[in-house]
C-alpha cells in the first residue's frame, strides 16, 4: 500500500523520533527533576559569578610583593587593615556614599512626576513619547551619554559658548563633583521611572478622586494618598538607584576626570594602575558586602514585599 | 475630571525638565556629528557630512563595532535558551527552595557590576581565556541574565496552564506540547528579553573594559579611550551609530510587544 508523504510528513516522523528519545533519556519517574534540568544552564551561568566572588575572596587575603610583583602564597589580613586605615579609601567611600544618597533623592524627586504623568495621562501619544524618551537613553549606553555631556558642559562647550555670547567668563562645569552627580542622575532616571511605573499604575485613580471629593486639594491628596501608596515602589526604586550609583564607574571616570573617583574607580586603579590585585580584591569584596548590607537593611526595614518588586526589575 | 491649574503647572515643569535632561546628550551628539568645523562648538559652524566620511574609512572603529556586534550576538545566543528555560521553569513548576533559587538567579543584579566584572576577569584569567572575544559575550550574558529570565517568566505566568493540558489531552506528547504550545505562548517574553539582552550587550562598557585588551577593544571602550585624549567630532559620528541602534531597538520593542508592558503592575 502506497503511503502519501502528505499523510505522515517527515517533520512528524522527526518529532516522533525526538519524543521517543526524550521518553528514553528522561523516563517519567525522573519527572520531578525536569524543572531543575531547565534551570541548570542559568544556574551554571550565574555560578560563574559565584566562582568569581570566591576568587576575589581568595586574592583579597594575599599581598603584593613589590620586588617580584607576585602575589604572596600565604594569607594575611594586611589588605583589610590598609582598606580601613588609609585615609584615601575613607575619602573615596564617603564621596561615593554621599554622592549616591544625593543622586537617589534627586532622581526620585524628578522621576516621580514623570512616572505619574506617564501612567495617568489618557493621551496615548503622550505616553508613547514619554516612554520613548525614557528608553532611548537607556539603550544608548553610558559612554555616549557622558560624551554628550562633555560637549555640552566642556570649557568650549555649548553652555560656556552661550554664556560667552552674553559676556560671562567661561565656567568650569566639568571634572568636579556636581558634574558627576548630574551625569549620574541622568543615567539613573530611566531605572527609577521603570521601577516606579508598576507601583504607580497599581494605585486606583478612584482613590484620588475620592480624596478630592472629600475636600482635599491636590497637594493633600498627593501627600496623604498617592505618596503612602507608592512607598513600596519608591523604596524599591531608591534601593536600585542607590546601589547602582554607589558602584558606578563610567560617570566618575568621564565627567570627574580622575579627580572625583568613586569606589569602583579606586578598585579599577588598584588592578590596572598599581597592579595590586590583593588590595583591589579587598575593596571589591567590601563593596559587594556593603551592597548586600543595603539590600538586607531595606528588607529588614520595609519587609520582603519591596524586594518582590525589585526582584524582577533592576 | 480636570486637574487644577497649579497641579498641571508643577507636573509639567518637572516632566519637561526631565525630558530635556534625558534627551539633551542624544540631541547634542547628533547635532555635533554634522558640524563642519574642527572643534565641537555651539552654535554649529555649518553643516557637513565630513565626519561621517572620515569614520567610514576608520577601520579601527569599524572593527571595534563589529567586535561589539559579535559579543552581543554571543550573549543573546546563550541567553535565549538559558533564560527561556529558566523563566518557564520558575513560572510553571513548583520548585523546592523557589525563593532561594530566585535570590540566586538575581545575584547578577545584586552584585555590583565592578565586583562581577573583576570576578569574571579573575575566572577567565585563571582559565587562560582572556584576550578572546567570546568570553566577553558570556560575561555580558551573565550580568544581564535576570532581564531575560524576568521577561520570559512574566510571559509564562500569564499563560493559561489549561492550554498545555488541552494539548496533552488531545494526545500531544510532552515535547510537542512544549514546542507548539508553551514556546509560542511565551514568545513575547522571549522577543523582548532577547532584544534587551542584545542592546545592553552592545552598549556594555565596564565589563568590556575589564575583559578586553588593546587588540580586541569593543566600541564603547574605544570611545571611552578616545574621549580621554581629545574630543573631536568624529566620535560624535560614531556615537550616532549607537543612537541609531537604540532607535531601532525601541521601535522594534514597541512594534513587537509594545512599550506599555513596562507600565503594568503584576
Amino acid at each position: 500500500m502506497r503511503q502519501t508523504p502528505a499523510a505522515y510528513p517527515l517533520t512528524w516522523r522527526i518529532m516522533d523520533g525526538l519524543e521517543a528519545f526524550v521518553a528514553f533519556a528522561w523516563p517519567a519517574r525522573l519527572g520531578a527533576a525536569i524543572p531543575w534540568l531547565m534551570l541548570a544552564p542559568a544556574l551554571l551561568l550565574v555560578g560563574l559569578l559565584v566562582i568569581g566572588l570566591v576568587q576575589i575572596g581568595d586574592v583579597s587575603f594575599r599581598t603584593l610583593d613589590p620586588s617580584t610583583y607576585r602575589m604572596s602564597e600565604n594569607y594575611t589580613i594586611a589588605n583589610y587593615q590598609r582598606a580601613f586605615t588609609e585615609s584615601l579609601f575613607a575619602t573615596v567611600a564617603t564621596r561615593s556614599l554621599l554622592g549616591a544618597l544625593i543622586v537617589t533623592v534627586v532622581t526620585l524627586v524628578l522621576a516621580f512626576p514623570y512616572t505619574y504623568l506617564m501612567v495617568r495621562t489618557p493621551n496615548a501619544m503622550l505616553r508613547k513619547l514619554l516612554l520613548t524618551a525614557l528608553f532611548l537613553p537607556f539603550f544608548i549606553g553610558q559612554v555616549v551619554r557622558a560624551y554628550g555631556w562633555l560637549i555640552i558642559l566642556g570649557n568650549q562647550g555649548m553652555v560656556n559658548e552661550a554664556l560667552g555670547l552674553v559676556g560671562v567668563e567661561p565656567l568650569r562645569l566639568l571634572y568636579n563633583y556636581p558634574a558627576v552627580l548630574f551625569g549620574l542622575v541622568q543615567y539613573m532616571l530611566p531605572f527609577a521611572v521603570l521601577m516606579l511605573a508598576p507601583a504607580l499604575s497599581a494605585i486606583p485613580e478612584e482613590l484620588e478622586a475620592a480624596a478630592e471629593s472629600l475636600g482635599a486639594n491636590w497637594v493633600r491628596t498627593f501627600t496623604h494618598v498617592v505618596l503612602p501608596l507608592a512607598r513600596p515602589g519608591l523604596v524599591g526604586a531608591g534601593l536600585v538607584v542607590l546601589t547602582l550609583s554607589l558602584t558606578d564607574f563610567a560617570m566618575p571616570a568621564i565627567l570627574g576626570g580622575g579627580s572625583q573617583d568613586f569606589i569602583a574607580n579606586a578598585i579599577y586603579d588598584q588592578f590596572f594602575r598599581t597592579s595590586d590585585q590583593g588590595l583591589g580584591s579587598t575593596l571589591a569584596l567590601l563593596l559587594v558586602a556593603a551592597g548586600s548590607l543595603l539590600v538586607g537593611l531595606v528588607i529588614a526595614l520595609f519587609g520582603a514585599g519591596t524586594l518582590a518588586l525589585s526582584r524582577v526589575r533592576r | 475630571m480636570t486637574a487644577p491649574r497649579s497641579k498641571s503647572i508643577v507636573l509639567w515643569t518637572f516632566v519637561i525638565s526631565v525630558l530635556v535632561l534625558l534627551s539633551a546628550p542624544t540631541i547634542v551628539v547628533i547635532g555635533a556629528s554634522f558640524t563642519s568645523g574642527n572643534m565641537i562648538a555651539f552654535p554649529p559652524e555649518g553643516l557637513s557630512l565630513k565626519w561621517y566620511a572620515k569614520i567610514a574609512q576608520a577601520t579601527e572603529l569599524w572593527d571595534a563595532f563589529l567586535r561589539s556586534l559579535y559579543a552581543a550576538a554571543i550573549c543573546t545566543i546563550i541567553a535565549i535558551p538559558a533564560g527561556t528555560l529558566a523563566g518557564i521553569a520558575l513560572a510553571k513548576y513548583p520548585i523546592r527552595f523557589a525563593t532561594s533559587v530566585q535570590m540566586y538567579l538575581l545575584l547578577p543584579f545584586t552584585i555590583p557590576l565592578i565586583g562581577s566584572g573583576i570576578g569574571l576577569m579573575l575566572v577567565f584569567g585563571e582559565a587562560r581565556l582572556l584576550g578572546q572575544l567570546w568570553p566577553v559575550g558570556v560575561a555580558v550574558c551573565v550580568i544581564n541574565l535576570p532581564f531575560m529570565i524576568w521577561a520570559v517568566s512574566a510571559s509564562a505566568a500569564s499563560l493559561d496552564p489549561d492550554l498545555e493540558l488541552a494539548a496533552a489531552n488531545c494526545g500531544a506528547p510532552p515535547l510537542s506540547t512544549f514546542i507548539h504550545v508553551t514556546i509560542p505562548g511565551v514568545m513575547p517574553g522571549i522577543i523582548s528579553g532577547s532584544l534587551l539582552m542584545f542592546i545592553l550587550a552592545l552598549n556594555e562598557f565596564l565589563v568590556s573594559l575589564l575583559l578586553v585588551d588593546a587588540r580586541i577593544v569593543t566600541l564603547p571602550v574605544q570611545i571611552y579611550n578616545s574621549i580621554r585624549s581629545i574630543i573631536t567630532p568624529d566620535l560624535a559620528a560614531v556615537s550616532v551609530v549607537f543612537v541609531a541602534c537604540a532607535v531601532a531597538a525601541v521601535f522594534l520593542l514597541d512594534r513587537l510587544v509594545g512599550l506599555e508592558i513596562f507600565l503594568k503592575s503584576k
